[in-house]
């Protein structure tokens, strides 16, 4: 039937000839073509591309349907594709972004709105019992106490500056909540940095060390603070991560400070630091605010403890400095495993 | 029969729906319904659902309904079909599927 439009999966990468199709399709809907997209579904009407769909991860990108072809119907059948592919790579969970004002169109696709920053970008993800869950979960960790702090670190690795961080924030609240970031892309495997974590706050009292979610600075609610090095993180894309902690994540714990340091080296993590006083304070929203507690960095010998820096000394093999930046068990750790080159 | 991994089945065109199961830690079902007809067929829908769970023997986990104002029979097959795929059945009972 030469009417029927026919469905199927695609490597943009390697087939480099439907990579330049998508792109023009793209184009044509006023959207970008993302590198980062792994897995594009196709929809072709006999030799033109009509619809795509692509799928980074568990993120959908990048949906786009030739504007001859709009109509209930294939934009459907389209989504139904993704969802499938994406279970097929072992995504039942999914999430997406796009312009609020076709919000509409994805909540009839299964999807619901996180956050929205007016007039820029939606954060959507598919299932209604997602964020609610989570925070359903969270809520039953809540401690009593007027003044409730939280930190969500990466400790890649955990530094000296993490622990006088910890320390000073729980000392300044009723109750502490530590977060690690979850997401696996940086050096030391998530599982290493909670436990050195873990072992670096265990003398600390009135805290509780929570494991990170998707829903805080993961690839999801911030696709761009693991490509730092590819220069500013959008500005929308900290503004998701943040209204999520202030819409769900603070409500559910009773939060009402947020600690972080102050960032002397990195870019992408100064950046978010300001745009955290930004959202979680300033901006319109129906969530209270969250008051930012930005502490200056703890020193040795007049230089920032950070972890970047621990990072560069450990590249540069110069064991003698990293010794004195990170406790005891970050240092046996970074002795045990081979990170000194 | 026990769920004891995420599954679909179905999808959202017309006249369809897509079923997503997933294993819940807790011994209940919380089954979540979002359909185009919810007004009219809302209760309708539901009790196909939780009638199809029962003869199944599904006592716990997840279910998400898309319904894009299927049939009761087809219905009654995406949410067989997601359970089974969730609880990785091979040795099939046909009389609950009847």
């Amino acid at each position: 039937m030469s009417d029927e439009i026919v469905f199927y999966t695609t490597d943009p990468h390697a087939n480099v000839a439907e990579g330049a199709e998508i792109r023009q399709l793209l184009a044509q809907c006023d959207l970008d073509f993302e590198e980062s997209i792994g897995q594009f579904v196709l929809g072709r009407h006999g030799r033109s591309l009509v619809a795509c769909a692509g799928l980074d991860g568990n993120i959908v990108k990048c949906v786009a349907t030739a504007p001859g072809y709009r109509g209930e119907s294939l934009s459907l059948k389209l989504m139904s594709e993704v969802i499938h592919l994406a279970l097929e790579c072992g995504h039942l969970h999914l999430f997406l972004y796009t312009h609020p004002k076709n919000v509409s169109f994805f909540e009839g696709c299964g999807f619901y709105e996180l956050a929205e920053v007016p007039g820029y970008v939606s954060l959507m993800e598919n299932t209604p019992v997602g964020i609610k869950g989570y925070c359903g979960r969270l809520q039953k960790k809540r401690e009593p106490g007027a003044k409730i702090g939280c930190i969500v670190m990466n400790a890649n690795p955990f530094t000296l500056g993490h622990q006088y961080l910890v320390r000073l924030a729980a000392s300044q609240c009723d109750w502490l909540h530590l977060f690690v970031v979850r997401e696996d892309v940086s050096r030391f495997s998530y599982r290493d940095r909670f436990a050195l974590v873990q072992s670096g706050v265990a003398d600390i009292p009135g805290l509780t060390l929570h494991h990170g979610s998707e829903y805080m600075v993961s690839r999801a609610t911030f696709p761009d603070y693991f490509f730092k090095e590819k220069g500013i993180v959008g500005d929308c894309c900290t503004a998701i991560d943040l209204l999520l902690f202030r819409e769900y994540i603070a409500p559910a714990l009773g939060i009402t400070h947020r600690f972080v340091g102050t960032e002397p080296f990195c870019a992408t993590t100064r950046k978010y630091n300001n745009d955290m006083k930004h959202w979680l304070q300033a901006a319109d929203s129906d969530a209270v605010p969250v008051t930012v507690v930005e502490v200056p960095r703890t020193a040795c010998a007049g230089v920032p403890i950070s972890a970047s820096e621990v990072r560069r000394l450990l590249r540069a093999g110069d064991m003698a400095h990293v010794e004195s930046l990170v406790p005891r068990n970050t240092l046996n750790y970074l002795t045990h495993n081979d990170y000194v080159t | 029969m026990k769920i004891v991994k995420e599954a679909v089945a179905g999808t959202l065109e017309s006249s369809d729906l897509l079923v997503k199961v997933a294993p819940l830690a807790d011994d209940k079902v919380d089954l979540v319904i979002e359909s185009e007809v919810m007004r009219q067929f809302g209760a309708q829908i539901r009790k196909v659902v939780e009638e199809t769970l029962r003869q199944l023997g599904v006592r716990s986990g997840q279910i998400v309904i898309e319904d894009k104002g299927a049939l009761d029979c087809a219905i009654r097959a995406r949410v067989q079909t997601a359970v089974l795929r969730g609880a990785e059945c091979k040795e099939m009972n046909w009389s609950a599927l009847s």
